[in-house]
């Protein structure tokens, strides 16, 4: 019983990690109406550049804030200079130029920190594990759920009860009326980017200390947001929490019962609700 | 029409003389072997991406399936060349139709988030049942079988000449086959669906039916390619059905062109020697393609091809200005 609490613990970090990266892909969805297929190679530029935060300052907690602002800066000068250049043009650019921009994040990563994956531990304050009873968990697993539970709200709330989110949420309406009524929209797309991608930067931070770190994981992750968007539902809030969820326990789960079909059970829990419900589960038509 | 019919030739006549010099041009005929091979797979993705409009991640499923199919098959049922290969196809069509048909569920970004979810989901299949795959590993030892017809030994492929001539005539038979599709009223329906897809709902074709049957077309070409792939080299890795292999196997068509069929021949022969030369100096040259695939996009739209006739049509437009006589290169 006690194995499957700790695999339903385990399932509901995962989940958390994958919502924080599905909710950047649906926002910036949901405004620009393009998908960022660079998103999993900014994942893993966030767990390598905390890596070497880790590194130069001894601190992970200098890393955890330094890395996912850094990566958000990173993405904003990516949307100024590239990715605002294809906007009008069709989606299939759109996706070609993003597949590029994660080709060369991929093979710098490589270059810098080498073709060997990497590890840093958690921070030493959080190293210990949780008692209850006779049940024992590590605490920094603990800590990811609830600092990503902090993050969603935080991210819940700048979308539902600040100007920003009712210019995002307006924008993902109809982005050309918004400009109309005299917002700067460009802005608004580039900080939407930079947000939505620091947020996946973020989850590779917080993944780095648990998962590792290996320089081709990046479309793995893509192809696991992909999984979570298909099933919550594209430019859904709900949908990427409740799908990351779904994927982060089914995977856990799976691996007590079935190791090595573990990775395969996400692809098919997506079939499946593509088949009984194509636009997913919180997904408008 | 006669216009068509002549460019036809034209295109078709280019391909064929591209396919015999490309051996005595190349540094090796194996990389002249691996360039068509791969211009079948980036022929059957531009099927799908150029003609029909459907941007489909889940290339390397079909490749993968291809080359695992006819490997079992040679390995465990002693199967020759040519039923190997008939496999092949029926598997890619098979796995076509499977991905397909939930994938054309959904339309524009959800249908290529889909089909690379797909991919994920078959790499994850091949890996996990390595009894039969060889997971990490790879498919060892396959086989490839002498040519028989008809009882006839026309010649046993030892060679890599003789492999090639084999590939050279498979190429050329596909590429003929796949002008004829592009250029019959299916193939034309498919570019109405490319251009707008309602509007050729609204006139009654029905839309899905059309795309399935591109998809599976498309499957087909690239399991053979896939199948072809592990005989040249004796081996089906993992990496025939991995993510990166369907992001190849479109990036070699985005890069060629896909406005044409020959883009593909062009797009595959530019990335299989870019990774011929480059990946021994620098190990890291997939940067490059990255960088290629930016450029394609912000500079040139076309492609490849689309530079080749657009300085093609250039020179012809100066040479024939007197004689007013529009010249239309660029199907």
């Amino acid at each position: 019983m006690n194995l499957y609490l700790f695999q339903a613990l385990n399932g509901i970090g995962l989940g958390m990690i994958y919502f924080l990266i599905s909710v950047g892909l649906t926002i910036i969805f949901g405004l620009l109406n393009f998908v960022n297929f660079a998103h999993g190679a900014f994942y893993l530029l966030g767990a390598y550049l905390s890596y070497t935060a880790v590194v130069v300052t001894g601190n992970y907690w200098v890393a955890l804030i330094i890395a996912p602002i850094m990566i958000a800066l990173i993405a904003w000068v990516c949307e100024r200079t590239l990715i605002k250049r294809v906007y009008h043009l069709p989606h299939t650019y759109q996706i070609l130029v993003t597949l590029g921009v994660a080709l060369i994040i991929q093979e710098l990563c490589v270059s810098i920190w080498g073709p060997i994956g990497k590890h840093i531990s958690p921070p030493d304050s959080l190293k210990g594990v949780f008692q209850l009873g006779d049940f024992f968990y590590p605490q920094y697993r603990l800590f990811v759920i609830g600092f990503a539970a902090v993050v969603a709200i935080l991210v819940w709330l700048l979308l539902d009860k600040t100007k920003f989110g009712a210019l995002v949420r307006a924008g993902s309406e109809d982005a050309e009326t918004v400009s109309l009524l005299g917002t700067h929209t460009h802005r608004l797309f580039s900080i939407t980017f930079a947000l939505g991608v620091g947020l996946a930067g973020l989850a590779g931070v917080l993944a780095a200390p648990i998962r590792g770190i290996h320089p081709f994981v990046g479309p793995e992750i893509l192809g696991i947001a992909f999984v979570v968007v298909v099933i919550g539902g594209m430019g859904s809030f709900t949908g990427a929490l409740v799908g990351g969820l779904l994927v982060g326990l089914v995977q856990s789960l799976m691996t007590t019962i079935w190791p090595q079909g573990a990775s395969l059970m996400i692809y098919g829990a997506m079939a499946f609700v593509i088949l009984l419900r194509p636009y997913g589960l919180f997904g408008r038509a | 029409m006669n216009s068509k019919t002549s460019i036809f030739r034209g295109i078709t006549l280019i391909a064929l003389v591209l396919i015999v010099l490309m051996p005595f041009i190349l540094p090796s005929v194996t990389l002249a072997t691996e360039i068509l091979i791969f211009a079948l797979a980036a022929l059957a993705c531009n099927l799908l991406l150029g003609y029909t409009g459907l941007l489909s991640f889940g290339q390397g499923i079909f490749f993968g399936g291809g080359a695992y199919s006819a490997s079992l098959v040679m390995i465990h049922f002693n199967f020759g060349l040519i039923s190997a290969l008939l496999i092949s196809i029926l598997v890619g069509a098979a796995l076509a139709f499977i991905v397909g048909s939930l994938s054309i569920r959904r339309t524009g970004i959800y249908f290529v988030m889909l089909t690379l979810a797909f991919t994920q989901m078959a790499y994850f299949l091949a890996y996990t049942f390595s009894d039969w795959t060889g997971g990490d590993n790879g498919l060892l030892d396959v086989p490839r079988p002498a040519l028989n017809i008809l009882g006839i030994t026309v010649s046993d492929l030892k060679s890599s000449e003789s492999f090639y001539a084999f590939v050279a005539i498979v190429f050329f038979v596909v590429f003929v086959f796949a002008r004829r599709v592009i250029h019959s009223p299916f193939g034309t329906t498919l570019v109405a669906i490319r251009e707008n897809e309602n509007r050729s709902s609204a006139v009654g074709f029905s839309t899905n039916h059309f795309k399935l049957v591109a998809f599976v077309i498309s499957g087909s070409i690239t399991g053979l390619a896939g199948a072809l792939y592990a005989m040249l080299l004796n081996f089906a890795p993992l990496s025939n059905i991995d993510l990166v292999m369907s992001e190849n196997i479109l990036i070699m068509t985005i890069i060629g062109g896909t406005s044409s069929l020959l883009g593909s021949l062009l797009g595959a022969g530019a990335i299989v020697l870019l990774g011929d030369v480059l990946s021994s100096i620098w190990p890291r040259w997939m940067m490059i393609l990255g960088v290629a695939l930016i450029a394609v996009v912000l500079f040139l739209p076309g492609g490849l091809w689309g530079g080749v006739t657009s300085l093609f049509n250039k020179l012809i437009s100066n040479k024939k200005n007197k004689e007013e006589s529009s010249t239309e290169v660029s199907k």
